[in-house]
């Protein structure tokens, strides 16, 4: 069988000495000869396009990530960053209940915290959030762009634009969305220098590094992907001075943060974070990112990528050692770590859009289908491919936007994992709470995330009963309570909170806690629900928040 | 045939005209009973305050002194303060002192003891009336401070402490608790026990109350319907005797046999049931039982129980009409520095403690005027125009001036059970904003050098 030559094939290496060049795409292939009448029209025509396009991207990304943006409160992480920049903004409705600092850097929440001076605030962190998503898009279109041609950039910042997984995250005030630009833009710097071999951009890596991991510490595991990328290209000049150089921005920019601490009063909150992540039981199985990031990435973008390393592997280079380094490393890291999360391998997205934007942009068609195409449009000197391309680029994109476009409209979703969006009712019962009972109010949750909603949007001190009181068992950033049956006893606490989404993790605690509400005289207040089906498939109210009143 | 549903006008209008006629007749002859029906019916909101709720708490067994002799503003112990052992002898003597964990006793509180300690208006007799009773006289000199009180202390800091509020008779429980619900001592004469046969027709609050069709509630806790002035006359001394006592309408031969009347003494559970429901009477009055604060009993216990009391009241929907009062029924035989008015030959007894929380309560304030069990029946007779029952309830001053009824109602707030909750520490942000500014500048110059740079050479 064969194939056309595609665009990406146009792009060669000059393995001259050990300098790593990247040619100009030839642009005959990006862009088909035009009649001589045509030309100068065409060329205005197509330096605003790409531009166009790019806008018109961003303004999908950026609809995406907008889109309903307010019709869930935040979930427990949500609430715990816009918390710690509430307290460091000084707004005195969050200072008692969220330390400033607790177990990560303070970049994304200082950013955010001008937006949370007075009052309460949750769509304006969530709009910070989406800027730095479609930004990321941005970023991407210049990774592409620089990488492999203009086209694969575009259609990159595309798929990132609607990948579910990207979009789902960056509508989250989560650390994640912001350290993914970061790290987009280290490999950016990382691809700079590479190209250019100045040392300069090796040390720019190693700075915009420190800014991702300032983000959020765990990002270091890129450190571990630009590792892997050098030891697998050895073309790539690297002296020891430079490495050390670049290793040393890297940690000078991250002193920023213990640096900070230790200047604005440190806190003893996170000292042990880090100890407790390592050693704390798995909470999720071995499977989980098999079966959550795949389709959050986009099954047929998946498969484009995988496709695209075996149909242009005759044409694979540094780029693609790369891109899956860059994706290898979190994958793997994430993957051992004990403590599991929907958006760890967020990072991997955008080299996973890449690679796929490139299978695309250089997918063969086979002679059979370009046959039947000239037959059917009966102009056999015309090459289709292009349009079979595009086809499959349509139905991928589709692909994604489909998954994403549900994902932004369910509000009223009855499970619930965590980093996959907000808390149906969180936000409502916390209110509730914050308007209908006394101030001063203590309340005992099922677990720390519904705590923290409560205590973001309720104003009320909370604690989760699953906490352990044993150091070793919990995160030191958490609370934990522990006598509860002692506090109910003497009027400490005067409300509890069951959820559905606590109890569907933990029928232990759940059932615990129905125990001392019955024990206390328990008596139903408030209740949030959600609309759910019956066996019969009518719609009927589920109840996903219960608030009891309770008393010695 | 006749269709009963199309009765002539003329036939219904004799038989309604019957009706009235009848009903009028036999209001006539039972006043009380047309009293008793208008009591059913007729709402309870027609107080000459917002107050339309009011709760009245007796613990037991403490003085001003005892409780907050410490406390900066009030009319409390004096500087120097040092009690003979003896009376009539400066020396030997005791200084007040911090009981805090120490323990106490059941010190002597009987109308002999008052008359040692009071020594006519002396007040030198605290040690030796405890003494005397073979205990250690020393203990009447303790006091318990913000250490052991926080919360009662927070409230006075949010709501009202009285610090010229005595108990109404000058010895035990028994006259103090008849003075609150009859505005009367009960026994009179040196008997200070319930007569065998109850306290026969003693007009109590609650009668007027009934008569008035104004609801109320007598709460107990750790209720014993059986226990009542029948049953504790041949059991003097099983545990719980004291119920008969704090709840003086057990003794009232009327209340007991009367199953409506009867069912108005209810148990403690049920305050917290109406309170939640907003359902609370125009008048409740609470007996505890072991959260008493009786020494020796745990003041902890009993801080406890108010609290409780009070966070039911607060987030009830009857919050924001409503007045808790508590006090303590008499001295218990601890000091107290200020000598009692002796308005008749049953007291006044010393100085107790009293707080008034209510959402129209003065924030912080300290009531100085000169007050006893009987103003509070004064307040439910001046909020809901009834007739004093006694001389003692007529001459009483009320709580008025404790109120601010030009201010909305304040929103309830749960107060710490710590004295000085922490404060949070706010760390300087200044730091923060700086360092990551600064980072964020570095490395957006370095970024921009290496493209400008690249640009150059290109």
């Amino acid at each position: 069988m064969s194939v056309t030559r595609s665009p990406v094939e146009e792009m060669e290496h000059d393995r001259r000495g050990t300098m790593v060049v990247l040619h100009p795409v030839d642009t005959s292939v990006l862009h088909p000869t035009s009649r001589p009448g045509d030309a100068g029209q065409e060329r205005g025509w197509r330096r605003w396009a790409t531009p166009a396009a790019l806008l018109a991207v961003a303004a999908l990304a950026l609809a995406l990530r907008v889109w309903r943006l307010d019709a869930l409160g935040f979930n427990s992480d949500e609430a715990v960053y816009a918390g710690q920049a509430a307290s460091l903004a000084g707004n005195p409705n969050y200072a008692p209940f969220f330390p400033v600092f607790r177990a990560h850097p303070m970049l994304f929440q200082t950013l955010l915290s001008p937006f949370f001076r007075a009052g309460e605030v949750d769509v304006a962190g969530r709009v910070v959030v989406a800027a730095l998503g479609v930004a990321t898009v941005l970023a991407v279109h210049l990774l592409g762009a620089r990488l492999y041609s203009r086209r694969v950039g575009l259609l990159a910042a595309l798929f990132m634009a609607v990948m579910p997984y990207h979009v789902i995250v960056t509508r989250q005030v989560l650390l994640d969305g912001p350290m993914v630009l970061f790290a987009t833009l280290t490999l950016y710097c990382l691809v700079r220098f590479v190209q250019g071999q100045q040392v300069i951009w090796y040390v720019a890596t190693g700075a915009m590094l420190g800014v991702t991991m300032l983000t959020k510490e765990t990002s270091i595991v890129l450190a571990g992907g630009v590792y892997a990328f050098l030891a697998l290209t050895p073309m790539v000049r690297r002296p020891v001075r430079m490495s050390l150089l670049a290793v040393a921005a890297m940690a000078a920019v991250f002193l920023t943060h213990p640096v900070s601490q230790a200047l604005a009063g440190r806190s003893q909150t996170g000292k042990s974070y880090l100890v407790w992540q390592l050693f704390r039981r798995p909470n999720h199985s071995m499977g989980f990112y098999l079966e959550t990031v795949p389709p959050a990435l986009g099954l047929l973008v998946v498969a484009a990528a995988v496709g695209g390393l075996w149909w242009l592997r005759r044409h694979r280079s540094w780029r693609e050692t790369l891109l899956l380094s860059w994706i290898a490393a979190p994958v793997v890291f994430f993957q051992l770590w004990p403590v599991k999360g929907f958006q760890y391998l967020l990072p991997a997205a955008a080299p996973v859009a890449m690679l796929a934007a490139r299978a695309l942009i250089g997918m063969p068609v086979p002679d059979r289908i370009r046959r039947l195409l000239h037959r059917a449009h009966g102009s056999p000197g015309t090459d289709r491919s292009g349009v079979v391309r595009a086809a499959v680029i349509a139905v991928v994109a589709l692909s994604l936007l489909a998954p994403s476009w549900n994902a932004v409209n369910r509000a009223d979703n009855s499970t619930f994992l965590a980093g996959s969006g907000g808390v149906p009712g969180g936000r409502e019962a916390g209110r509730w709470l914050a308007a209908n009972t006394p101030e001063g109010s203590v309340v005992l949750t099922l677990g720390p995330s519904m705590a923290n909603i409560i205590q973001y949007y309720g104003h009320r001190r909370s604690y989760g009963l699953s906490v352990s009181p044993n150091p070793l068992r919990r995160n030191p950033s958490y609370e934990p309570l522990p006598n509860p049956d002692w506090w109910l006893r003497h009027n400490d606490l005067q409300y509890v909170v069951w959820d559905s989404f606590s109890a569907g993790r933990s029928a232990f605690f759940s059932e615990r806690l129905m125990v001392l509400i019955r024990r206390y005289h328990g008596r139903v207040v408030h209740t949030e629900y959600v609309d759910g089906a019956d066996s019969t498939g009518a719609r009927v109210p589920v109840p996903v928040i219960i608030i009891y009143e309770v008393r010695p | 045939m006749i269709d009963p549903t199309h009765l002539p006008r003329r036939r219904a209008g004799r038989l309604l005209a019957r009706a009235l006629l009848i009903a009028g007749l036999l209001a006539l002859a039972n006043p009380a009973g047309a009293a008793h029906a208008e009591a059913r019916t007729a709402p309870a909101g027609n107080a000459t305050t917002p107050i339309d709720h009011f709760v009245f708490l007796m613990q037991e067994n403490h003085t001003f002194d005892n409780y907050f002799g410490t406390r900066p503003g009030v009319d409390g112990i004096p500087a120097g303060t040092c009690m003979p052992v003896r009376r009539g002898q400066a020396e030997p003597c005791v200084k007040p002192f911090h009981l805090g964990e120490l323990g106490s006793l059941d010190l002597d509180h009987t109308a002999e003891a008052f008359r040692v300690q009071y020594n006519n208006g002396r007040m030198d007799g605290f040690v030796e009336g405890v003494s005397t009773q073979g205990k250690d006289g020393k203990l009447a000199m303790a006091y318990y401070d913000d250490r052991d009180l926080p919360y009662y202390w927070n409230i006075a800091d949010e709501y009202v402490l009285f610090d010229r509020f005595f108990s109404s008779s000058n010895s035990g429980s028994i006259r103090n608790h008849m003075f609150r619900v009859t505005g009367g001592p009960g026994a009179t004469g040196a008997s200070e026990s319930i007569p065998a046969n109850g306290w026969g027709d003693l007009p109590t609050i609650f009668d007027r109350l009934e008569a008035a069709g104004i609801s109320w509630k007598f709460y107990v806790e750790n209720y014993d319907p059986t226990i009542t002035f029948r049953s504790r006359t041949s059991e003097e001394d099983i545990d719980r005797g004291a119920q008969v006592i704090w709840v003086p309408l057990l003794a009232y031969a009327r209340y007991v046999d009367d199953p409506r009347l009867f069912g108005k003494i209810v148990d403690l559970d049920q305050y917290y049931d109406d309170a939640a429901k907003g359902q609370l009477p125009a008048v409740s009055f609470i007996a505890p039982a072991g959260d008493s604060e009786h020494p020796p009993g745990s003041i902890r216990a009993g801080q406890n129980l108010v609290r409780t009391l009070l966070t039911q009241l607060m987030r009830s929907p009857n919050w924001n009409s409503s007045a808790f009062l508590w006090s303590y029924d008499d001295w218990g035989g601890w000091y107290d520095h200020v000598a009692p008015p002796q308005v008749d030959r049953y007291g006044y007894g010393f100085r107790v403690p009293a707080l008034l929380v209510s959402p129209y309560a003065r924030r912080g304030y300290v009531d100085s005027t000169t007050l006893d069990f009987t103003s509070a029946l004064k307040f439910i007779e001046v909020n809901w125009r009834l007739k004093p029952l006694a001389d003692r309830d007529r001459k009483a001053k009320t709580f008025l001036d404790a109120f601010d009824f030009d201010r909305p109602p304040r929103p309830a707030v749960f107060l710490s059970t710590e004295r000085t909750p922490a404060v949070v520490q706010r760390p300087n942000p200044v730091p923060v904003y700086a360092s990551y500014a600064v980072t964020g500048s570095f490395v957006a110059a370095l970024v921009g050098v290496a493209a400008l740079r690249r640009r150059r050479w290109t």
